[in-house]
């Protein structure tokens, strides 16, 4: 188990390489200079050229680069072009938002899901399973923003339950905080349900099919038992795959669900600096989404362990 | 299994009120007091009741709204902007989005007043010398920035040097660049002389230019005074949270009195939808850029006002003039004799928030031409056009729109009204920052991009028409024009300046590098009970006398 998170730990950092590395060379083939958007359409060629010098952004890519990754190695990554403050702490500041809503958003779709999959697998083929698989149907078919909107327009502007925005940190005002939250957690929450909805669906459908289920009943066991005992165990590997992909999508940002309801979060940091053409905020931020990523990955692959003995996590095989 | 019934329960509601919404009729469901409040006559509200619990950040308003009969003024009135406003430094800022939170925490030199006259501000009065060149401005006595330092000459000087380096960056320096030098002569007197004479000087410094920054904060920490501005304005910078607000707070001791109104809130909503949403929530006091489509919505309920006015930018389309197929004339006037300007402000802006138009000067500005007609949509004279430019069944090309929904219904009008006439349009959405680039570059045939506009004639058309002007998209070049453009700005009479103007106008409809297609409307809509609102047409949100009843 040490040795396995070692290895793994120390895998990260090819992977973290090859991220920097890709996102520094696209940022620099996109169309669209910093130096044009800070000083403006008016400017005259040599002011643009003079801010490039001063930002560096007049060197060779490599240079630029190297420079950065040495910056990185010291733990900086540098400051925003455009507002000159420190990219890590911006982007630390916007990580709390964005967390709330992946760890509530992954709640409400546990939630929904596992009872959902159980009841249309194990009832399948009848009104149950028809309600599930339509839900799940429609949760990936209806468009993130316009279920955001017309959440909004029920509970905000018809109903007045809820504040339609002004997000605070949960530490200041938990009451409101949860008041603003609680819908994007459900927007979102709701699509990520249908997908797992339908993945155990069809991975307890599988199990409930094997021999060893048969096996189990034909014992005499009781249902639930051999339900919850014998096949959700061994029908939860897939699914953990899919929620580990979706909760590593979540803590990457919500754009869509952050500009619906308003939330100051990562998701809006990230596209509102490529607007700009932060590029250093866009650098450290696409860094820390990588990293991300790969630490949900590895937690997963624990996980796994504990679901099946059999996944040794020592052995090379099992990366 | 009932959790699923649930879900199930809230889609359906959700379905039936999605099939509800469109209907503009707009009955508000609850708000039973819609409180004509009869304008109390007490003018200054002094300090309304302190009792805020604590400087809480914002949105109890949804609360307050429906049934508090206010019967004093609000302590917070909450303004939508439509984008994160990046850099709160004049001196730096190069978004308009900008300039909206600037008329709280700055002033300026000489402001606008509704008919576009320069009226004092910092400065009380001014002279210009007969040649044009020096322009001395008696500065107002007792004018304090936030920090409490006085505002003097010196400070003019101290701004007006920090936008001249090169190494400030500033976006303010190629507006100023007609400055020599600046001399304080007094502390309260301040001379700029001018290289050259520039007629829009004056108008120049109603914007970021002529806003006045604190010294001292500058001399602490240049850099990152954009993170905690200091002015002399009738608020103060409280704090701005990336994407979401920025909050500022009356300041006491503003020369031209303490502000009605103790804080106000500018929030951020990119997306227009999301912004009505906001305000029908009751979320929102003020707001500009309300989608065309939702206006009338606002129109018809008791609980908003609509100021609808002409601003002072043109729209349009920018045609390559050095390459084909744009680098012909014909080819340039044929499109632009296909198209039907009527027609798109009916359907692209319900005839709201944009007017037809057909100059770089709009209604209301100085050089606007009232003898000038709509030019007709005219599809025998494209083909005869055509024709003369040697291809009589048209031709083909590329234009690059934003990616906007009322770009992508104008590209598609556009396509269909120039389809008729044989031109064939293909459409290419491009991202504003690429845009940007690919137009500074030419690399493009036809691109959509207007200009915001400015109160003098002269930064409507100077940079984006004179040979190689840094906004000349176009690459259109008329030694004529030059001329023109030239002597319009040296020139200090009115009059002949509104004459060369028409020259120019005229020579610019001739020769179409751009096709003038529409006037765009500034809208502000904002609670019926806010007073104190004076719509100017540079669409400035102006907030010192703004108070919530």
């Amino acid at each position: 188990m040490g040795a396995f998170l070692v290895r793994r730990l120390l895998l990260t950092i090819p992977i973290v390489f090859i991220v920097s590395v890709v996102v520094f060379s696209l940022l620099h083939f996109l169309p669209g200079d910093p130096a044009v958007l800070i000083l403006g359409q008016e400017a005259t060629p040599q002011a643009l050229a003079a801010l490039r010098a001063r930002l560096g952004l007049d060197q060779p890519l490599l240079v630029q680069y190297l420079r950065w990754l040495g910056n990185l190695l010291r733990g900086d990554l540098g400051r925003s072009l455009i507002t000159n403050q420190p990219v890590l702490e911006v982007i630390l500041s916007k990580m709390p938002p964005t967390l709330e809503l992946a760890i509530g958003a992954f709640l409400v779709s546990v939630l929904i899901s596992v009872p959902a999959g159980i009841v249309s697998a194990t009832r399948r083929g009848r009104l149950p399973d028809y309600l599930a698989t339509t839900f799940a149907f429609a949760g990936l078919s209806i468009p993130h923003f316009w279920l955001g909107i017309m959440l909004l327009l029920l509970f905000a502007v018809q109903l007045k339950w809820l504040p339609a925005s002004g997000y605070v940190p949960l530490w200041e005002n938990p009451t409101q905080n949860l008041k603003v939250m609680i819908l994007p957690m459900i927007a979102t929450g709701m699509r990520e349900s249908a997908i797992v909805t339908r993945q155990l669906r069809s991975s307890l459908l599988e199990v409930l099919g094997q021999d060893y289920i048969r096996t189990a009943l034909a014992k005499g066991l009781r249902e639930q038992v051999v339900l919850v005992g014998h096949a959700l165990k061994n029908a939860m590997i897939p699914v953990l795959t899919v929620s580990g992909l979706q909760i590593a999508g979540l803590l990457s940002g919500l754009v869509i669900t952050e500009q619906v309801f308003s939330i100051p979060g990562f998701g809006r940091l990230l596209v509102d600096s490529i607007f700009n053409r932060d590029f250093t905020m866009v650098q450290g931020g696409v860094l820390v989404a990588a990293l991300m990523v790969v630490t949900v990955n590895i937690l997963v692959d624990i996980l796994y362990a504990f679901l099946d003995p059999r996944i040794k996590l020592v052995t090379s095989e099992a990366v | 299994m009932s959790r699923l019934a649930l879900i199930l329960t809230l889609m359906v509601a959700l379905v039936v009120t999605a099939c509800a919404q469109p209907a503009p009729t707009s009955q508000a469901p609850a708000p039973a007091a819609p409180t004509t409040a009869p304008a109390p006559k007490q003018e200054p509200p002094k300090a309304a009741p302190t009792e805020a619990p604590k400087p809480a950040p914002t949105t109890d308003a949804a609360k307050a709204a429906p049934p508090a009969a206010a019967p004093a003024a609000a302590d917070t009135i909450v303004i939508a902007l439509e984008s994160d406003p990046p850099r709160l430094d004049p001196h730096l800022s190069s978004a308009a989005v900008d300039r909206q939170v600037f008329q709280s925490l700055f002033d300026t030199l000489v402001d606008l007043d509704e008919n576009l006259n320069i009226v004092p501000e910092l400065a009380e009065k001014w002279t210009v010398s007969p040649d044009g060149l020096v322009y001395t401005f008696n500065l107002r006595k007792g004018v304090k920035f936030h920090d409490g330092t006085d505002f003097d000459a010196q400070a003019v000087k101290v701004n007006f040097d920090r936008m001249m380096d090169e190494k400030t960056a500033s976006a303010r320096r190629a507006e100023i660049s007609s400055v020599d030098k600046v001399e304080v002569v007094d502390p309260q007197t301040v001379k700029i002389s001018l290289k050259k004479p520039f007629s829009p000087f004056l108008s120049v410094l109603t914007d970021r230019a002529g806003m006045m920054l604190s010294p001292k904060a500058l001399a602490a920490d240049a850099a990152n005074f954009q993170n905690k501005p200091v002015g002399t304005g009738p608020f103060k910078f409280v704090e701005k949270v990336k994407d979401d607000h920025v909050t500022v707070e009356r300041f006491d001791e503003y020369w031209g009195g303490a502000a009605p109104t103790k804080r106000i809130i500018y929030r951020t909503f990119v997306d227009g939808n999301v912004r009505v949403v906001n305000m029908k929530s009751g979320q929102i006091d003020m707001s500009n850029l309300t989608p065309a489509k939702d206006i009338p919505s606002f129109q018809s309920d008791a609980k908003w006002k609509v100021s609808l006015k002409p601003s002072l930018g043109w729209q349009g389309i920018w045609l390559n003039v050095t390459k084909p197929p744009f680098d012909k004339k014909e080819n340039r006037q044929a499109l632009a004799a296909a198209l039907d300007r009527a027609a798109i402000t009916k359907v692209v802006f319900s005839d709201l928030s944009a007017v037809p138009g057909w100059s770089p000067f709009p209604p209301g500005t100085p050089a606007y031409d009232e003898t000038k007609k709509m030019p007709a949509r005219d599809l025998a004279k494209a083909k005869d056009l055509l024709s003369k430019a040697g291809n009589p069944t048209g031709f083909s090309f590329t234009f690059k729109i934003g990616q906007d929904a009322v770009a992508q219904q104008l590209g598609q009008i556009v396509q269909s009204m120039a389809g008729e006439a044989g031109i064939q349009v293909k459409l290419e959405q491009v991202e504003f920052g690429a845009l940007l680039d690919q137009l500074g570059k030419k690399n493009f045939e036809a691109a959509q991009i207007g200009w915001s506009g400015r109160p003098d004639p002269d930064g409507n058309v100077t940079n984006h028409f004179i040979t190689n002007g840094p906004n000349n998209y176009a690459g259109y070049s008329n030694a004529d024009v030059d001329k023109w453009l030239e002597d319009a700005r040296t020139a200090q009479d009115t009059a002949a300046r509104k004459a060369i103007y028409k020259k120019i106008d005229d020579q610019l409809a001739e020769d179409q590098p751009f096709i003038f297609l529409w006037w765009p409307v500034n809208d502000k809509v904002y609670v019926s009970n806010l007073q104190g609102y004076v719509h100017v047409p540079d669409g400035m949100m102006r907030t010192q006398k703004l108070v919530k009843k």
